[in-house]
């Protein structure tokens, strides 16, 4: 008994350690992962979600707009719209419309902090801090509630992954990846705390 | 004067007609459309046709457009096959619906589903002709030398949700479906097109087989 009631505390303390704790500090400038913000002047996606076994899937279209704010609509193969999203580059953002059905606050929060991290409008320079582990490079910008961390290779070349992430783990996991004119091909989000994927696969007009 | 009010009523009718369908005028006397469009439809057994789909972005004008195949046959079996931009399969066959996007299949019955079911009632009905007899929507005909105007504006709650307006063209020869507009709240719609139709051809039951 007592063996069992140590070996749980034990495994509690090692879930409360923060899978960042291992990191170093290093040198970086926020220059290096801004070349990553996808130029989205017009961009469609073959788009497929999974939510707590359900399926969803339709075309996503992200376009700059005129005022240089973007806007993410999802519609059904067969035109039903989804959700139109606006997100203003001052970081406002707005419903434009959405499905009754998914018309809830806990979705659209859900969606406009996923967005968020693929459009890359927050990063601020001053909330940044560059950390380092094995050969992998962490611009981690903070907020309340954790830290957005996108995460390149030494040379700051590749983008390996973005995490958005409380104090102690990611919750939101983000790749980007195969751009072709500052335009990813292929972006997947997925989140850790509950069965919720994205996956965007890039149409050429 | 009662006359001249009369017809200053049905002059500006007429005008606001016109206005909202440029060339088109409402039908008042709809028994006689109803029952050429029913005879019509019981004539046609099978529509075998290509189509083109606009989904129209209004405040990002910005438009979608896919292509495909579609084959109806009675009763209640259709098959919408995208070719653009990708593959998309969709087939209603009686109460059942299935899907295959890319490896991924789907079998749906569409009791548990209420978009789809109405999505896809509303294409079978207007392909079958009996659109005009659903009481979900209030129906109102017009007309233009070669084409009816069937405009469907849904009256239940849960359908006004999806689309502010349904509009559907009629081919006056053949008395077959031309296209399909859905409108939707925001002001953003979407068209289906049917092009190079053919009537009663044979159409194997196979094609909408659901495995």
């Amino acid at each position: 008994m007592r063996y069992f009631l140590l070996s749980s505390l034990l495994v509690l303390l090692l879930s409360c350690t923060s899978q960042y704790k291992g990191l170093q500090k290093a040198e970086g400038k926020i220059e290096t992962i801004q070349k990553f913000q996808p130029d989205f002047t017009v961009a469609l996606y073959k788009t497929e979600v999974n939510v707590i076994g359900k399926y969803l899937s339709g075309l996503l279209i992200f376009k700059k707009m005129p005022d240089s704010s973007t806007r993410v609509v999802f519609t059904s193969e067969m035109g039903l719209t989804f959700f139109d999203f606006g997100f203003k580059k001052d970081g406002a953002f707005e419903v434009y419309s959405i499905l009754p059905q998914m018309n809830k606050k806990a979705v659209i929060k859900t969606l406009r902090n996923d967005f968020r991290l693929i459009l890359m409008q927050h990063l601020d320079s001053n909330n940044l801090s560059v950390k380092k582990q094995d050969s992998h490079i962490y611009y981690g910008f903070k907020n309340s509630k954790g830290s957005d961390y996108y995460i390149t290779d030494s040379t700051g070349n590749e983008l390996l992954g973005i995490e958005k992430a409380s104090n102690r783990k990611a919750i939101v996991k983000v790749i980007m990846k195969n751009y072709i004119n500052n335009i990813p091909d292929t972006i997947g989000i997925s989140h850790t705390t509950f069965n919720f994927t994205i996956g965007l696969k890039r149409i050429q007009k | 004067m009662h006359k001249v009010i009369s017809f200053f009523i049905v002059s500006l009718v007429v005008l606001t007609v016109s206005a909202q369908y440029p060339g088109f005028t409402l039908i008042t006397n709809t028994a006689k459309f109803k029952e050429q469009f029913a005879v019509a439809a019981k004539k046609n057994n099978s529509i075998k046709s290509d189509f083109t789909q606009e989904k129209n972005l209004s405040m990002l004008s910005e438009k979608i457009v896919s292509k495909g195949k579609f084959w109806f046959k009675k009763d209640n079996m259709v098959r919408l096959e995208y070719t653009q931009p990708y593959k998309y399969l969709m087939i209603i066959n009686k109460n059942n619906i299935y899907i295959k996007d890319g490896q991924k299949e789907n079998k749906i019955s569409t009791g548990s589903n209420k978009i789809f079911k109405q999505i896809n009632k509303i294409t079978v009905e207007c392909v079958q002709g009996t659109v005009l007899d659903n009481t979900d929507f209030s129906a109102k005909i017009f007309e233009n030398k070669g084409s009816y105007l069937v405009e469907l504006i849904p009256v239940s709650k849960s359908l006004k949700d999806f689309f502010a307006k349904i509009t559907v063209i009629i081919d006056k020869n053949e008395l077959t479906v031309t296209s399909i507009e859905t409108s939707e709240k925001s002001g953003d719609n979407t068209t289906l097109h049917f092009f190079n139709k053919e009537l009663n051809s044979t159409i194997p039951d196979a094609v909408f087989f659901i495995k």
